[in-house]
């Protein structure tokens, strides 16, 4: 028999199981959107997208939707005319929960049990209605939460994994809590429609509806550990409440955002391995290597460049490597290594103890640990001065912001979503364009004349936009200038975020460019520190928290 | 919209430091504007498409001059009764439109986004969003709007009203054409007539409504009589007029000022040449603001734009006798109301209404339902005779733009339909 699905949990699923549906959430990740493209716009929100591709893939044939938003709205117009399913339906729920929505509530369901009985040739059935209610239990116990837009399986289960506590899902069509009252004993159809329209207008309101105010009470609860606020790309209802979220939240708290697609996984990864770190200290366990030499190594796997830092038992920087990556994480980072002990004079037997970080961390199998870029970079720089207080790297494929405390922790950061804009790669790109290096292009745009303004965020457009400049004659200068400011206004945006303050320091390979260094500073009116260890200084948190590992006593 | 554009510099970097002063720059700037419109209106367009420009100015300046007798709305919500309450439309789409006009769009935007609304909410939104976070925009007596059409209201007027501290208004109008839908609305419409006395202090009179709403079913009547006219006629047009006239025809609606100006359309058609050149419908906003689509169909004898989807709300059919349901009928029967094949089918009527050769449906950049609708859209006009050009674009933000693009494929579009043949007489 198929399966009846739903999105939203609106959805009268009870009455439909008395129907003799068998319901199920429809929630999966699809690889890709290909199918969905074909006949809808991409910029729809990426679950719209997701529920398009499973119904042309042909896995879905009966599916119950609800005119949650506009996105679900133009999904249900585009799937009436593929003419794809069985059934299809669109539930008109109202906005706000009084006795009149009450009413026109009954009337949607009446109008549903009609059109899927038909459709199923089934009638009523009080008792499997009744059998549907299930109440719903929940723990007791510390947790984490996720909240907003709803989460696709694979991305919850992954988080599930990557947390110290257990992580409920309470965004969305999961927190659902219809059943948690037994229908009454006696009354016919009718009453018990009204009543279960009461229902379902009773639970937890989610964005859509007029008056969210109960909202609240799912970031305070008291054994809440954390929140991790996920966003769908092309959805707005949630940003809107993570604005208030993010003020008022007493726990950590992580934004991520997801596409609904399987693939960035790699990049968020990062970031919740990040977060766990912040919420439980679990890497902080493994303190009883003993001491051998006195040797710590740190190695930054990075997508372009691997970077090793060896420091002796007094904390000093006995060397520091950089090499490109190359084609595996594995390898540079073997080469990377041997390149800095035989730099230092040392055998691997002289490291006691060694951590990895960055992209490929958990690609290399020579450490003894490996901890978040995220975490090592604010361990680095404020071993590089302590009165940093947020550090912006720039790398070549994506840039962060992190806010420390007095103490080098991490109190929050952001990095910047998969969008080329406001990296490395933006600018290596635009250089190509203006047929010139990153390297002079470092040295341009300190001189300029015209304040042009690049406005386009977008790397492709921006390209456009280069070459008209480019067309027009405009100087290389002004034109460096230009682009210079477009990835300082897109940095800044992100410092901004976090709450970024004085005193900065600028790390990763853009932090050697001298004219967008500059640029920078005006933008955030602040003095950038750069240490000539900046791009080390991922691989130094890393050797930092490598003699963490080991008793020294 | 050709207001001059230097000073939006100064109402951006001022909008930081000194919001009050940026806010009275605006206000000083577009008041000149205004005595330029009256002064030195542009000569090319037609009488009513001058006025219309007064008008339209008219209106956004009220709220920066009497921001407390002013109510922050969304484009479709009925304005009779706030009219009756004593209040003036402070329209947030249109005022996004102006700002970006003015060229002070790129640091509210970024403002909006610094704060965490996502970076795709629509622009009309967050524009104004980003302009009442930093302090540009006056508080207004109070706030009210409707479901239709767009989840942004939901979004955007919660958080302004909590902004301001302002009383707020919402009307849900569900998707489905019933009568008890129409019932449902109406009744909130009551609400919302005990919610404006209270607020205003000011009695709403039954018989002033009535005719009130009479005067909204002429004006409707009367533009979609000009429509059918212009059909084989030649008026120049600008970009910023067919929009102007789909905010007025919400916003202003049940004024005399509206009734003037669709009576003045009619008599500036009578007058009008016959046909030249190619006549465009446009589905959805305008970007006003682009150079490529301003040089394809601003101004020209080869193609002008002959209506904008906006400026039809629903067939006039409702009685202005129960003003509460006729209200509500406009707002459930709405073209944009519903599933979208009713907006699909409205918008092949009225472009075939209005002579139209091919009809672009402008994907503005965060318009989910517009862009969910395009390819069906496409289909459906097709089928009904009707070259359609999605163009994808953004009515408020030039960082959307692409203009190369849209050059190349508006450019594309109408050499593509000069090859179909001669102008189609009717
Ligand atoms: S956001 Fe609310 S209305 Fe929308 S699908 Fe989720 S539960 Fe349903
Ligand atoms: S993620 Fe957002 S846009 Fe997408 S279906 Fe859910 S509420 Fe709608
Ligand atoms: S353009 Fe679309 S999303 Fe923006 S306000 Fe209008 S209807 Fe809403």
């Amino acid at each position: 028999m198929n399966k009846l699905y739903y999105v939203c949990k609106y959805t009268p699923v009870e009455l439909l199981t008395a129907l003799g549906a068998d319901c199920a959430n429809l929630n999966g990740m699809p690889q890709g959107f290909d199918r969905a493209d074909q006949i809808a716009h991409p910029n729809l929100c990426g679950f719209g997208k997701a529920v398009l591709e499973q119904v042309m893939a042909g896995e879905v044939k009966e599916l119950v939707l609800v005119n949650c938003c506009d996105t679900i709205r133009s999904v249900y117009d585009i799937l009436a005319d593929s003419g794809k399913l069985d059934f299809l339906y669109l539930m008109d729920m109202l906005r706000s929960d009084g006795t009149c929505s009450r009413e026109r509530t009954v009337e949607q369901l009446r109008d549903l049990a009609a059109a899927y009985g038909v459709y199923r040739g089934a009638a009523f059935d009080i008792q499997a209605f009744r059998r549907a209610f299930q109440p719903v239990e929940r723990g007791m116990e510390p947790y984490i939460s996720v909240l907003g837009a709803r989460m696709g399986k694979q991305l919850y289960d992954m988080v599930s994994k990557a947390m110290p506590y257990p992580v409920e899902n309470d965004t969305c069509v999961h927190n659902r809590s219809v059943g948690e009252a037994p229908p009454p004993e006696d009354g016919d159809f009718d009453s018990l429609m009204d009543w279960y329209a009461g229902e379902l207008l009773r639970q937890l309101p989610c964005m859509r509806m007029m008056d969210n105010t109960g909202r609240k009470q799912l970031y305070r609860h008291p054994n809440l550990k954390g929140i991790i606020y996920h966003t769908v790309k092309f959805c707005d209802f949630y940003s809107f409440e993570y604005m208030q979220v993010k003020q008022e939240a007493a726990v950590p708290l992580l934004k991520i955002e997801s596409d609904y697609t399987l693939q960035s996984s790699g990049q968020l990864l990062t970031r919740l391995d990040a977060f766990a770190e912040r919420i439980g200290s679990h890497w902080q366990e493994g303190m009883e290597k003993k001491m051998g030499k006195g040797y710590f190594a740190g190695i930054d796997s990075g997508s372009t460049s691997t970077d090793v830092v060896i420091l002796d038992r007094d904390g000093r920087i006995v060397t520091g490597v950089i090499l490109p990556t190359g084609a595996g994480a594995a390898a540079g980072a073997e080469r990377a290594l041997e390149e800095a002990l035989s730099h230092a004079g040392l055998k691997r037997e002289d490291i006691d103890a060694m951590v990895t970080t960055g992209y490929g961390r958990t690609a290399i199998d020579q450490g003894d640990k490996s901890i978040t870029e995220i975490t090592c970079h604010a361990r680095g720089a404020y071993y590089l001065d302590p009165a940093v207080r947020t550090v912006i790297d720039i790398g070549g494929q994506d840039s962060k912001v992190i806010r420390l405390d007095e103490n080098g922790g991490v109190v929050n950061f952001v990095m910047n979503d998969k969008c080329a804009a406001g990296t490395g790669r933006f600018l290596e790109m635009m250089a190509r364009t203006m047929e010139t290096s990153l390297d002079q292009m470092s040295h341009m745009g300190l001189k300029y004349h015209e304040d042009i303004t690049i406005s386009s965020m977008c790397t492709v457009f921006a390209e456009s936009e280069v070459v008209s400049l480019i067309a027009q004659n405009k100087a290389p200068d002004d034109i460096v200038h230009g682009l210079n400011k477009a990835v300082a206004s897109k940095t800044a945006a992100l410092v901004k975020r976090v709450g970024g303050e004085e005193r900065y320091m600028m790390t990763g390979g853009v932090s050697k460019n001298e004219s967008l260094v500059k640029t920078l500073e005006e933008k955030l009116g602040a003095a950038l520190v750069v240490d000539e260890n900046a791009q080390l200084c991922g691989a130094l948190g890393a050797a930092l928290f490598a003699m963490d590992m080991v008793d020294r006593s | 919209m050709p207001i001059v554009d230097t000073f939006g510099q100064f109402v951006e970097k001022w909008c930081d430091t000194a919001p009050q002063r940026a806010r009275w720059l605006l206000k000083t700037g577009w008041e000149a504007q205004n005595l330029k419109f009256r002064f030195l209106p542009d000569r090319r367009l037609i009488p009513a498409d001058r006025y219309l420009a007064r008008l339209m100015m008219d209106t956004m300046l009220r709220p920066l001059q009497h921001p407390e007798q002013c109510a922050i709305i969304s484009v479709f919500t009925p304005c009779e009764l706030l009219q009756e309450a004593g209040l003036s439309p402070y329209n947030a789409e249109a005022f996004s439109c102006y700002l970006s006009a003015s060229r002070a769009e790129r640091g509210l935007l970024q403002q909006a986004e610094n704060a965490g609304v996502s970076e795709t909410l629509c622009s009309y939104h967050k524009t104004f969003l980003g302009a009442a976070q930093k302090g540009l925009l006056p508080k207004p007596r109070c706030i009210v709007y409707t479901s239709l059409m767009c989840d942004a209201n939901l979004l955007t007027f919660r958080t302004l009203a909590q902004m301001y501290g302002v009383p707020l208004f919402a009307i849900d109008v569900p998707l489905r054409q019933t009568e008890d839908n129409v019932k449902y609305v109406a009744g909130q419409l009551r609400e919302l007539a005990a919610f404006l006395e209270e607020v205003t202090g000011r009695k709403i009179d039954a018989q002033s409504l009535r005719t009130r709403v009479g005067v909204s079913r002429r004006t409707l009547e009367k533009f979609q009589r000009f429509q059918r006219l212009r059909a084989g006629r030649y008026i120049p047009e600008d970009l910023v007029s067919p929009l102007y006239c789909g905010m007025t025809n919400n916003i202003l609606l049940g004024t005399p000022q509206e009734e003037k100006y669709v009576d003045m359309l009619l008599r500036d058609v009578q007058s009008a040449p016959p046909k030249r050149g190619k006549h465009i419908y446009w589905m959805h906003t305008i970007p006003f603001w682009s150079g490529a689509v301003n040089d394809a169909l601003s101004f020209s004898e080869k193609a002008q734009i002959v209506g904008c989807e906006l400026s039809q709300a629903c067939p006039p059919d409702f009685d202005p006798e129960e003003p509460y349901e006729a209200m509500a009928h406009r707002l459930v029967y709405h073209f944009l109301n519903g599933s979208v094949n009713r907006r699909i089918e409205a918008g092949i009527r009225h472009a075939k209404e209005a002579g139209a050769d091919g009809v672009v449906w402008f994907d503005h950049w965060g318009c989910k339902h517009t862009m969910g609708a395009a390819q069906l859209a496409k289909k459906q006009f097709e089928a009904q005779g009707l070259p359609l050009l999605i163009l994808d674009g953004d009515g408020c933000d030039r960082s959307h733009g692409g203009e190369g693009q849209t050059a190349t494929r508006l450019g594309a579009f109408l050499e593509m339909l000069d090859q179909a043949g001669g102008t189609r007489d009717e």
